[in-house]
């Protein structure tokens, strides 16, 4: 095990579609998945792929889905068609997702607006409806991925179904998946879908560490993360935490 | 005359001058009982301006361009009413006409220059139908207000399809507002840089509305001048940059801005490449409504930002520069302007998330504060209520930073442990209170 330590590590992210889906400060969650591998001596990249490039997951560790607007959910849905398969086997075989707003949205069966239909990738069973109103908040779950709860912002007009699938945590302040059953997001294998931006990872550096691993143990059997100075962000998370709990 | 119309003038006069001797703003307040009095006050006072109603609306830059028009006009001797302080919404545009008005509760104003928040339009228009608006561009800003840029479009297209005898002088080189002026019937005339720019720094920046508003194609683009803005066409359905009515050629930038339109040569004493579309709009927006601009020269030598849009102070031996930054695109433009002074810096950074800046506050991560990792950046303080977010976002762009959350504090440690070159950066809500520290602190203690 420590050999395999002691081997330069490599990963590397997929960005699906940042020409399309690219709202909410996507890019930081990017950036805090390679600052925290390049501070720990693990080699990170990440290639975009835009909305006409062939996407080869066999390549991929991680993978990033953002969030859109509808219109721009609607362009990339077409051509979400054309990976399904290799996205489902890359889910299937464990492979490290992170979905956000949209993104979520689209790991489903569909996401169903007053418009019309939008067919998504159904990865994981579930679904979205458009609602009444958008819920637009700060945000603070329980997750069981980590101690620290986990900080962020929801801005969405979808209701999202989970069924009996894991929520991604528990709504200690804010609205989550529907507003009404107190869970938020989805956890599915190593996908976690989820409607927090903020962007997610900078203020929950142990989500972004859970990823981190999981994609690790994926490729090299087993993951120790060397642990790194989290003061500013954990200040900026209990700053938030202060600041809507009391 | 409905003696409620002068009861709301002279209590929304009274309103306003008793906020500001307590050194509050109070201009929204005004407009807000102004309203509340005689709720037809603001269709009323609009009516009687003698000659045109401009209004500006656009995500960036609608102040400055608001504020350069009015006084555009005003050199020319025009009598204009205008929206100065840069209060857009329902209260602050209605308290721009009620604080114009005399004490008899009349306007006595050839033109007005209203710049109008794209959500509010909605509610301006049913109080009056402005014969020019300029539209200067639509990137993203503030997503919880407005959920997203479509609705923004969407917003102004049933405006703009309420008022068709209204012109819009729109800027060709974004490709939403000039879709969203083809779309409508409105006439226009259209404003742009048709070159590229050398100074106009190649950045990584998202770019909003990559993709054919029209048919959903991706939009080919010649060259970027900033974020979306630059020269585009749509391969497949034929969309392109319409023709440049206004073309401002032979653009310099740097310690200060030049260009041509036509046969008038204009220079400016700013910084910031953003700042050619706001003389370049204002200019054309004028001179489209058949103003002659004789002296608009000598406008922009007298022209002094006194509204924390790149405004100068000095406290001790410390030159300040205090400029808004609200998103993205514009926060991208702000630090390329503050780029341009090469001499050593410090900077001060102030993000808050109050309602009106937008309550969240992603967009920092769609900033490219990498840009600030120079050996010239002395040091950068980040302030306001949200440092901690900006101190995190500045760490994993690999940049050190002070923080503190106070920002008269803020402000004072640079001054005495400073390079004596201090630019400070805010969002909207921490300007005006900036504004008024930055102002004590020069009266107090130069």
């Amino acid at each position: 095990m420590k050999r395999a330590m002691k081997r330069d590590m490599e990963l590397t992210i997929g960005h699906l579609y940042p020409d399309l889906l690219n709202l909410y400060g996507d890019r930081g969650n990017i950036a805090c998945l390679m600052k925290r591998c390049m501070w720990r001596g693990i080699h990170a990249r990440t290639i975009g792929f835009e909305s006409e490039d062939e996407v080869d997951f066999s390549a991929l560790d991680i993978v990033l889905l953002g969030g859109g607007s509808d219109r721009e959910q609607m362009l990339v849905c077409e051509k979400l068609k054309k990976i399904r398969r290799d996205f489902q086997d890359y889910v299937e075989d464990n492979g490290v997702v992170l979905a956000v707003c949209g993104g979520y949205q689209l790991l489903g069966k569909y996401y169903k607006t007053k418009d019309g239909t939008i067919e998504g990738l159904d990865l994981v069973d579930i679904y979205t409806e458009q609602g009444e109103g958008r819920l637009i908040d700060n945000i603070i779950l329980k997750s069981p991925l980590c101690e620290m709860p986990v900080v962020g912002f929801e801005n969405h007009g979808g209701r999202t179904y989970i069924g009996k699938n894991r929520p991604f945590g528990k709504v200690l302040y804010g609205s989550g998946n529907d507003s009404e059953s107190g869970c938020e997001g989805v956890l599915y294998k190593n996908v976690i879908g989820t409607y927090l931006h903020g962007p997610l990872l900078p203020k929950n550096p142990q989500i972004c560490d859970h990823l981190i691993k999981k994609a690790l143990e994926r490729k090299y059997g087993s993951a120790d993360l060397a642990p790194l100075d989290d003061r500013q962000e954990q200040e900026a998370n209990t700053y938030m935490i202060k600041r809507l709990m009391r | 005359m409905d003696i409620r119309r002068i009861l709301a003038v002279w209590t929304a006069k009274a309103a306003c001058s008793i906020c500001r001797h307590m050194g509050r703003q109070g201009v929204t307040w005004a407009g807000k009982l102004a309203l509340a009095i005689y709720p037809p006050i603001l269709r009323e006072l609009a009516a009687e301006v003698r000659q045109k109603i401009f209004i500006v609306c656009g995500t960036n830059g609608k102040t400055t361009t608001n504020n350069l028009l009015c006084s555009a006009l005003e050199t020319e001797g025009v009598k204009v009413i205008c929206n100065r302080t840069g209060s857009n919404m329902l209260n602050g545009v209605a308290a721009a006409f009620v604080l114009a008005a005399g004490m008899n509760g009349k306007i006595d104003a050839d033109c007005a220059c209203i710049e109008v928040d794209e959500a509010s339009t909605r509610h301006i228009f049913p109080q009056f139908k402005p014969d020019h608006m300029v539209l200067t561009n639509l990137f993203r800003d503030q997503l919880d207000r407005y959920g997203e840029i479509d609705i923004t479009m969407d917003i102004l297209k049933g405006v703009m399809d309420s008022a068709p005898q209204m012109d819009v002088i729109v800027n060709g080189d974004d490709a939403l507002s000039a879709y969203l002026a083809t779309e409508c019937k409105n006439p226009s005339v259209t404003y742009g840089i048709s070159e590229p720019v050398a100074d106009a720094s190649d950045i990584q920046e998202i770019r909003e509305g990559r993709f054919c508003k029209k048919c959903g194609a991706r939009l080919s683009y010649r060259f970027y001048h900033y974020s979306q803005l630059g020269d585009y066409a749509c391969p497949q359905c034929g969309f392109a940059r319409p023709s440049i009515d206004y073309d401002a050629q032979n653009v310099q930038v740097g310690e200060q801005l030049s260009f041509r339109v036509g046969t008038e040569h204009i220079v400016a004493n700013y910084r910031g490449f953003y700042n050619v579309y706001n003389i370049l709009a204002a200019y054309a927006a004028a001179d489209h409504a058949g103003f002659t601009l004789s002296h608009f020269n000598q406008m922009l030598k007298e022209f002094h930002p006194e509204n924390g849009r790149m405004e100068s102070f000095r406290i001790r031996d410390t030159a300040i520069v205090l400029n808004l930054a609200k998103n993205p695109a514009g926060f991208n433009q702000n630090i390329s302007a503050v780029m341009t002074d090469t001499r050593p810096k410090d900077l001060v950074i102030v993000i808050n998330d109050n309602e009106q800046d937008g309550t969240d506050i992603s967009w920092l991560w769609d900033v490219d504060f990498d840009r600030f990792s120079g050996d010239e950046i002395h040091s950068i303080t980040v302030s306001g209520i949200r440092c901690q977010d900006m101190r995190l976002r500045l760490k994993y762009a690999d940049i050190p930073s002070i923080l503190e959350a106070d920002v008269e504090s803020a402000i004072w440690g640079r001054v005495v442990d400073g390079c004596g070159n201090l630019y400070v950066l805010v969002n909207y809500t921490a300007l005006f209170s900036t504004r008024n520290i930055l102002k004590k602190l020069e009266g107090e203690r130069s």
